[in-house]
């Protein structure tokens, strides 16, 4: 066993963790956080998406002693007291999700390529979305959320529609 | 239809209401569930495909870190007896084994749980089970339906005569004759491989055994929570009245998640006998073990020479894999009954056999076996197409059941309510610009570039009620009003994840004239809502909807006679809308809802004299067409609705890979009343998306030993964002006679079609070299040897 310090969604911790366990379980199971789900444990789905050190990382596929002293974000380290992320609101508006499994890579995803690249091209949307499992959506009101979350980006000054 | 209910809210695209915990993570699934004490669970599963257990040795699991329980068949029989089955095969003449928790005696495929260990954490509880020692005698084991048909074939089950689960012939008329006298005959074998649903949330299940007070919790991945307790007081000999069973936010289940699994009375009896709660999630292996469908179908269909279509046989061999109480073992009598589907052949026969095999079981899935019938039913009209030379799309028109024929009584039994298929014809072709594709496929084709585009139309006969059987027509809901007017709505239907709980709502909320905002809607909790069957077979906003207007009806009368009373007007002149009791003719006239139930509920002998002080009522709502007096053919009709939509794929297939693009596509789609469209469309695209999955990469592989070796999303492959086009929908509405609102079901409808629509396409693409589709999923290899096949 050993001890280690991580930084999610802006509060530090000290875990004591076996060097097997896996960080999607800790976030889930020793952190408390159950927003990040498990889909497969082999990388493929995305469920298990965070943000690690400012990169979206399947967390199924990370020891978590390798995590040790990183800053991570999870799903409910998206929206900020102030509401919703844009992310957020353009997948509720456009109804890109449905069971809402998959919403941690979906979301995180979007929010990293919207940072990077605030006005993404199409295939780097698809390119985005295409490293995580849907089942339900189909993926056209997925493509369609994160368009609509880039318009908002770049009209930063418009006001978010009310839920 | 619709003109005498109320419009407000019902055919709004209301966003969905748990939007804000799931884009957040605060819902919670089933793994999100961790009570106090918590245990983890893990199975010991078969390791081989057929043979009867020697031995199970549990001492080298007994004895590692973490371990408080180690169960075997031998011991777990002791406790629970055999799982009821969701639908009985002997209901249906079929033959019935017992289906245990864990298996004592005779494994029929990998996988079969045969012992479980509980132990203090995840790692330790696997460990543990993989310290299990069992022992086989083999026996020899038959993976493939045709060759379990032969006389000298291996039996599943030894004391049965044959593998044959269940067989049976539909249909009516002569339909030899109509061959013997159409112009052409068609005819063809057509394979539908074994693929699965896959939701991204595995199934799981949480037990908490009070000891103390004898009660069992149990938290789970499941559509049918009234069924699930039913099950587990026979199957584990408790009073009903001591389980609660609560469904939890669920993560997508098409099927998967039907009540009838072996691990439901597992987990439960393993919190039972170690008395602390225990968790038991499955892995992505062992839920990508669930067939989902896998027939061979051969057909035979005859038309005259301008199309018409006169007569077909078609003789269906299902594998079924080995036997389960879930509800998958009977979706190949859908797949039979479904013929001929939309089309007017009077002459038809389907004979069908059901036949085990030494693989897993299948678990019902999306479709419930009618996308075979349409995989095979829309490859047949092609071929009569093709081989006359005619239109695909007008060889359809000339044969489907016309707009004025409803309600119309196909040769299988079943009684069409409504539709207008030629319109669904028309609407797609419009969307997808049906003379510029076949004109882009002529430019392509001189560029030597095969592009192809594929017809087909669906059928869904949804909201089932099955005699003898847990899969019921009907459903109960209660709607409760509190002294504030906040309204709780506990219903019988779940949510899988598609978000009826935001169109029960609207309903309530149109009916009972309040803001959707004051509405709470509670599924999927035994000691909560009424009894009910949960979700399947598109029946929760038919039923679901249907009796949550009874009951909203119901408080909404005595709303008005108590708010007239506080208006001093006559109740017939008072109305309720939009959160207020007013009168008619004078909308300023009026009393807030909350003021009138607040009236209802403390003032019982002034305000309320006469009136029952309660706003709450519990109804059911059946809807019409269902009819289970067999006719004189012994056909009964089990569905009160059917939605229609037609397909039109086009693609792209590179000769030189075999790699099939589904470059665009359209949809037209009717299911009645829509009361939320945009969950409608997202219901659609996602069933499309998995027939395409299912017609293009996903197979379930096993190898020569009968283990699967696609056991992973590496190798079970899913559609992915880049794999699908954005399709273009196009809705059309023949409300349903039958049903309240005029609904018929959503969510199925796509599966086939989609499936049917791509295979289409493919062979129309290759249409210059003459192949030949005739099994799903058409991957790059299969590709590849059809334009082999076709060119040698």
């Amino acid at each position: 066993m050993q001890p280690i310090r991580l930084t999610v969604n802006g509060d530090k911790h000290e875990v004591t963790v076996d060097p097997r366990d896996l960080l999607v379980y800790v976030i889930r199971e020793r952190i408390g956080l159950t927003g990040t789900n498990v889909g497969c444990l082999t990388g493929d789905c995305g469920a298990c998406t965070v943000t690690l050190d400012g990169r979206t990382a399947k967390s199924c596929s990370v020891l978590a002693v390798t995590a040790d002293g990183s800053e991570i974000r999870t799903i409910e380290g998206l929206a900020s007291p102030a509401g919703l992320d844009p992310v957020q609101e353009a997948f509720w508006k456009e109804n890109g999700f449905q069971c809402g499994y998959c919403l941690p890579g979906m979301l995180l995803a979007t929010r990293e390529l919207l940072d990077e690249d605030p006005d993404p091209a199409e295939e780097d949307i698809t390119r985005t979305i295409d490293g995580n499992l849907c089942r339900c959506t189909g993926y056209t009101t997925i493509l369609r959320a994160v368009r609509t979350a880039a318009r908002r980006a770049q009209h930063r000054d418009e006001r978010p529609e009310r839920p | 239809m619709t003109a005498s209910t109320p419009a407000a809210g019902i055919g709004a695209s209301t966003r969905r209401r748990d939007g804000a915990a799931l884009l957040t993570g605060r819902a919670r699934y089933v793994d999100d569930y961790r009570p106090h004490g918590l245990h983890y669970a893990a199975v010991v599963r078969s390791t081989v495909a057929h043979g009867r257990i020697r031995s199970v040795d549990v001492s080298g699991a007994e004895t590692a870190p973490g371990v408080v329980l180690v169960l075997t068949g031998e011991q777990a029989a002791r406790h629970a007896g055999p799982i009821p089955y969701f639908i009985s095969p002997a209901t249906r003449g079929g033959r019935e084994v017992d289906i245990r928790c864990l298996e004592p005696e005779l494994v029929t495929y990998v996988g079969q749980p045969v012992a479980a260990v509980v132990a203090r954490s995840r790692v330790e509880a696997q460990s543990a089970a993989a310290a299990v020692r069992v022992e086989y005698d083999s026996l020899p084991h038959v993976l493939d339906a045709d060759t379990a048909l032969l006389p000298d074939s291996p039996r599943v089950y030894p004391d049965w005569q044959d593998n044959v689960v269940f067989a049976k012939t539909y249909g009516a008329g002569d339909a030899e004759e109509a061959l013997h006298g159409a112009d052409v005959v068609v005819s063809g074998e057509f394979r539908i491989a074994r693929s699965t649903t896959a939701p991204v949330e595995p199934r799981g299940y949480v037990a908490s055994w009070d000891a103390t007070d004898e009660a069992l919790t149990v938290h789970g991945s499941c559509q049918n929570p009234h069924q699930l307790r039913y099950m587990l007081s026979a199957s584990l000999g408790l009073a009903e009245s001591a389980i609660r069973v609560v469904t939890a936010k669920i993560g997508g289940s098409f099927g998967l998640k039907m009540q009838g699994l072996p691990e439901e009375t597992l987990v439960c009896l393993l919190s039972m006998l170690s008395r602390r709660p225990v968790k038991w999630i499955e892995d992505r292996r062992e839920s990508l073990m669930s067939g989902a469908r896998e027939q061979i179908h051969r057909i035979r269909v005859g038309a005259k020479a301008d199309g018409t279509i006169t007569g077909l046989v078609n003789r269906i061999v299902a594998d079924a894999g080995a036997m389960t109480a879930q509800a998958g073992w009977a979706m190949c009598n859908m797949s039979a009954s479904t013929f001929p589907s939309g089309y007017r052949v009077p002459d038809c026969r389907v004979e069908l056999r059901l036949v085990a095999t030494n693989k897993p079981p299948l678990s019902a899935a999306r479709g419930f076996g009618k996308d075979a019938a349409h995989f095979v039913m829309e490859r047949a009209v092609d071929l009569v197409a093709r081989r006359l030379a005619l239109d695909p799309g007008e060889v359809r028109r000339r044969n489907f059941i016309r707009a004025g024929e409803f309600p119309y009584r196909t040769a299988t039994g079943l009684n069409i309510d409504s539709g207008d298929f030629a319109g669904l014809l028309d609407k797609a072709q419009a969307a997808i610009d049906y003379p510029a594709v076949r004109e882009l496929q002529r430019r392509r084709r001189e560029q030597g570039r095969p592009l192809g585009v594929g017809i087909a139309f669906e059928l869904t006969p949804e909201s089932s009620d099955s005699p003898g059987t847990f899969v019921s027509g009907f459903d109960t809901t209660t709607v409760r009003m509190s002294l504030t007017g906040r309204v709780t709505v506990l219903t019988g239907v779940t949510s899988p994840g598609g978000g009826n709980d935001t169109g029960i709502a609207q309903i309530v909320g149109a009916e009972l004239g309040v803001p959707v905002e004051w509405i709470d809607v509670v599924q999927g909790d035994t000691d909560r809502c009424p009894t009910g069957f949960g979700n399947f077979s598109g029946r929760s906003m038919v039923v679901g909807g249907g009796s949550a207007a009874l009951a909203a009806r119901d408080v909404r009368a005595t709303l008005r006679t108590v708010g007239a009373r506080l208006l001093e007007r006559d109740p017939e002149a008072c109305e309720v809308v939009d959160g207020t009791v007013r009168s008619v003719s004078e909308p300023d006239c009026a009393v807030p809802v909350p003021e009138v139930a607040h009236a209802v509920l403390t003032r019982a002998f002034a305000a309320a004299a006469e009136v029952e002080p309660v706003l709450e009522s519990t109804r059911a709502y059946k809807p019409g067409n269902i009819d289970h007096r067999p006719d004189e053919l012994g056909r009964i009709q089990p569905y009160p609705t059917y939605s229609s939509c037609l397909h039109i794929a086009v693609v792209e297939v590179d000769a030189e890979t075999g790699k099939v693009d589904v470059v665009d596509y359209a949809m037209a789609h009717d299911c009645g009343t829509m009361i939320n469209p945009d969950l409608v469309e997202g219901q659609a695209w996602g069933a499309i998306t998995m027939g395409i999955g299912s017609a293009l990469t996903e197979q379930l592989v096993f190898d020569a030993g009968g283990r699967l070796v696609s056991d992973r999303f590496k190798s079970y492959l899913l559609p992915r964002a880049g794999d699908v086009p954005e399709f273009r929908l196009e809705h059309q509405v023949t409300p349903s006679p039958f049903t309240m609102h005029g609904n018929k079901g959503a969510g199925e409808a796509g599966v086939g079609g989609a499936q049917a629509a791509v295979a289409n396409a493919v062979e129309d693409a290759l249409a210059p070299v003459g192949a030949c589709v005739r099994s799903l999923p058409l991957t790059p290899p299969v590709v590849l040897d059809l334009i082999e096949e076709a060119t040698r």
